[in-house]
């Protein structure tokens, strides 16, 4: 369940942060998280809930590919 | 997205395999992306109780319009729950013949009135998962921090691994699942590891987007038959989650047994409000009843993933999104909601 | 100063009221004649149509309720392929609403009339008991050129389906006012005049028109495939949504698909006219980001399918309930 989506961190100011979604500026909480202007974040129901740390373009292929290799043993 | 994926997926030709997802969003999504048409007929998607809005009991929404109705008292709520009939009918029902009912974005929105209104009781609808229970501990920081007297919370909140269990152990017709992803990135992965290996069933915890979506499930079809968790969604999932958040929770609730509809009582599936903030809670104890608007309505089964929505008798006849009969249909999360809106 | 109940008495007050605001801007030979009723030129076949608007907040990011009210008018005479002439309106005012807002919605309402070309012949008010509210009921009037038979049951197959623009906006603006949340979205009320000029005067062969509104692309695109007895078949990335009103969406979890809009409209032509129509389209004022959308088929009559960015196929149904924002 839950709908969330990742912004950009404008600013933080005790312990609100102005979080962008494409020109959406939203005032989210950061008491769960720790994060600074320019971070990318998860937010859900007005508060942050975790940094999105950017990953490889192709991680997805690469976690498939161990898996794939671990089957084969 | 690998065509390889793609075409292993549409022309899967091994034994039928049931994957359940227990998110609303993912079968929200999963009806969006319209994958279903990318899938052979061998993979079967099932909805499971993923859905906070249909798995809520009348007696619930039956306390939330009391409080609306009384006196200077305002309910809060998300939009989910506006439209679900409680026995004698929906919070915008209510609202409809005066009830005081605000809809908002974030429950810390409640703070900002409350300070506006100090004359009026704000009682916050507090329903969801594991995702929105921090979102309701921060916004009790809140009120203590701020010393607000005029909020109150009226609690439904539930986690998932003994809903899990429930299923697997009740029903035994799910060979995978599609583990939440905003609910691990509270919880952590490491949730789904018992459950994995009590039942030997693979989880793998997957993002929203349609490419995530049918990776995840070509992992599930892979992995069938091992006890095991795969992280597909690590921009925001890790294995221990936000413990940050986990801590904020286990400050404010605390565990015990709450009333699943369609699966009755669960134990130590709920989460209230601790002891010492029982002066905040607005009755969340003992919401157990449950009232069934049509005797035929089967959607405890669509629920668990019993039946599918085309099971029910009343799919699509006497049950459609004009005249729902039961949550399932209701909520737009619902499995029934997105099986006939979205085929 | 406040709207009180002796505005709607009929009286003195009411007089000034009326010549301080309606009379002094929708000023025309017509109108200034306050007889009981307009007494105008015009033959042949009539298109007519009626709307009430009810929209809070009265004034919202990119227009109001007085702008708002033209533009739902003559959109909806436009459809028919009528040329829109005469308007009329009745006001209804709550009781302790503000003169100077009423003032700025009725010179706003004016200045749209204007730049559609109509005439606001008529007019009413009444005054009850309430809350500062303001309530607004036109009625349309156009005339439609001999020859002109547009409507949905046309829509044939291998026919194109272009939408003028961006989708959505209206409704994300006027939610983003009320749940407060800050961005650049302006509400995309406007008259459609102009793009159905250039339509005509393209020489393009017009199956169908029928502007988007409330309950946005996806109902109104249902209706025509139940209308015509075929299948509407889209391709998402082609759909055109401004990337802050995706962003609001997402973050709402609402679809553009059932976003309402005031200032698009559906053209379904024949293949062979679809890009001299987008042309004729992108070439007028408020049809820049026109965009073919989709063709017309057989696949699922009745229905509407969305072809899928990641390679899946959707039905999609009119909008159910409200469009409320979710939170799972």
């Amino acid at each position: 369940m839950c709908v969330a989506t990742s912004g950009e961190v404008l600013k933080v100011e005790n312990g609100i942060a102005e979080v962008d979604f494409q020109g959406n500026i939203v005032r989210a909480a950061a008491g769960l998280t720790e994060v600074s202007p320019g971070d990318y974040v998860l937010v859900h129901a007005g508060v942050i809930i975790q940094k999105v740390t950017k990953q490889d373009n192709d991680i997805m292929t690469q976690l498939l590919a161990e898996m794939e290799d671990a089957a084969r043993g | 997205m690998d065509s390889e994926i793609l075409r292993f997926l549409k022309e899967y030709d091994g034994d039928v395999i049931r994957i359940m997802e227990v998110c609303g969003t993912h079968t929200a999504e999963i009806s969006r992306t319209g994958i279903r048409k990318m899938l052979s007929p061998k993979i079967k998607l099932i909805s499971g109780p993923g859905c906070p809005v249909c798995v809520t009991v009348t007696a619930y929404i039956d306390a939330c319009i009391e409080i609306a109705k009384r006196e200077n008292t305002t309910l809060v709520s998300f939009g989910d729950m506006l439209r679900v009939p409680g026995s004698h009918g929906s919070l915008r029902d209510a609202q409809a013949e005066g009830a005081s009912v605000k809809m908002v974005y974030s429950p810390l929105d409640t703070l900002k009135y409350a300070k506006e209104h100090p004359e009026t009781m704000y009682v916050f609808a507090a329903v969801g998962f594991e995702t929105t229970t921090p979102v309701y501990a921060l916004l009790m920081e809140q009120i203590l921090a701020q010393q607000i007297t005029n909020i109150k919370l009226l609690t439904s909140l539930k986690v998932m691994p003994p809903v899990i269990d429930w299923v697997c152990a009740n029903q035994g017709n799910v060979d995978g699942f599609l583990a939440p992803g905003h609910v691990s990135v509270i919880t952590g992965s490491r949730i789904f590891a018992p459950l994995a290996e009590k039942f030997h069933l693979p989880f793998v915890v997957s993002g929203f987007e349609g490419e995530e979506l049918l990776s995840s499930i070509y992992a599930l079809i892979k992995l069938r038959g091992q006890g095991t968790v795969m992280n597909l969604y690590p921009s925001v999932v890790s294995e221990e989650g936000n413990t940050l958040a986990q801590a904020q929770v286990e400050k404010y609730f605390t565990p015990g047994d709450a009333t699943w509809r369609g699966m009755g009582s669960i134990p130590d599936s709920g989460m209230y409000l601790r002891e010492t903030y029982q002066k905040y809670d607005a009755g969340s104890l003992n919401l157990i009843e449950d009232h069934v608007l049509n005797r035929a309505c089967r959607c405890a089964e669509v629920l668990t993933g019993k039946i599918t929505s085309e099971e029910c008798p009343l799919f699509g006849t006497a049950c459609t999104t004009e005249h729902p009969q039961g949550a399932c249909m209701v909520s737009m999360e619902g499995a029934c909601f997105n099986h006939l809106t979205a085929r | 100063m406040k709207i009180t109940m002796a505005h709607g008495s009929g009286g003195r007050a009411t007089g000034e009221l009326i010549a301080s605001t309606f009379a002094k801007y929708f000023n025309n030979p017509i109108l200034n004649k306050m007889e009981d009723s307009a007494v105008v030129e015009g033959s042949g076949r009539l298109a007519m149509t009626t709307d009430s608007f009810v929209v809070t907040p009265l004034i919202y990011p990119g227009g109001d309720i007085g702008r708002l009210a033209i533009c739902g008018t003559v959109n909806d005479l436009l459809m028919s392929g009528a040329v829109p002439k005469y308007i009329t309106c009745g006001y209804i005012l709550e009781d302790g609403a503000d003169v100077d807002l009423l003032t700025q919605i009725v010179k706003s309402m004016a200045e749209t009339a204007a730049e559609a070309g109509v005439t606001i012949v008529a007019g009413d008010t009444k005054v009850i008991e309430g809350n500062g509210g303001i309530y607004i009921n036109t009625a349309g009037v156009g005339f439609l050129p001999d020859g002109i038979n547009i409507s949905a049951a046309n829509c044939a197959d291998g026919d194109a389906i272009i939408v003028s623009g961006n989708l959505g906006d209206h409704h994300a603006a006027i939610l983003s006012t009320r749940m407060e949340i800050e961005n650049e979205i302006q509400s995309d009320n406007a008259p459609l005049v102009e793009i159905v000029r250039a339509l005509k005067e393209a020489k393009v062969e017009l199956h169908a028109m029928r502007d988007v509104t409330r309950g946005g692309l996806a109902t109104v695109l249902h209706e025509f495939a139940v209308s015509s007895g075929s299948c509407m078949e889209l391709w998402e990335e082609k759909l055109p949504v401004h990337p802050a009103v995706q962003g609001f969406c997402n973050l709402l979890g609402l679809d553009p698909l059932y976003m309402g809009n005031e200032g698009k409209m559906l053209t379904v032509v024949p293949k062979h006219d679809a890009e001299t129509a987008l042309q004729a389209i992108r070439g007028s004022k408020y049809g820049e980001h026109a965009a073919i959308i989709g063709e017309v088929t057989h696949t699922e009559n009745g229905n509407v399918l969305v072809h899928t960015k990641v390679g899946g196929v959707r039905t999609v149904s009119e909008l159910i309930g409200e469009g409320l924002p979710r939170i799972c």
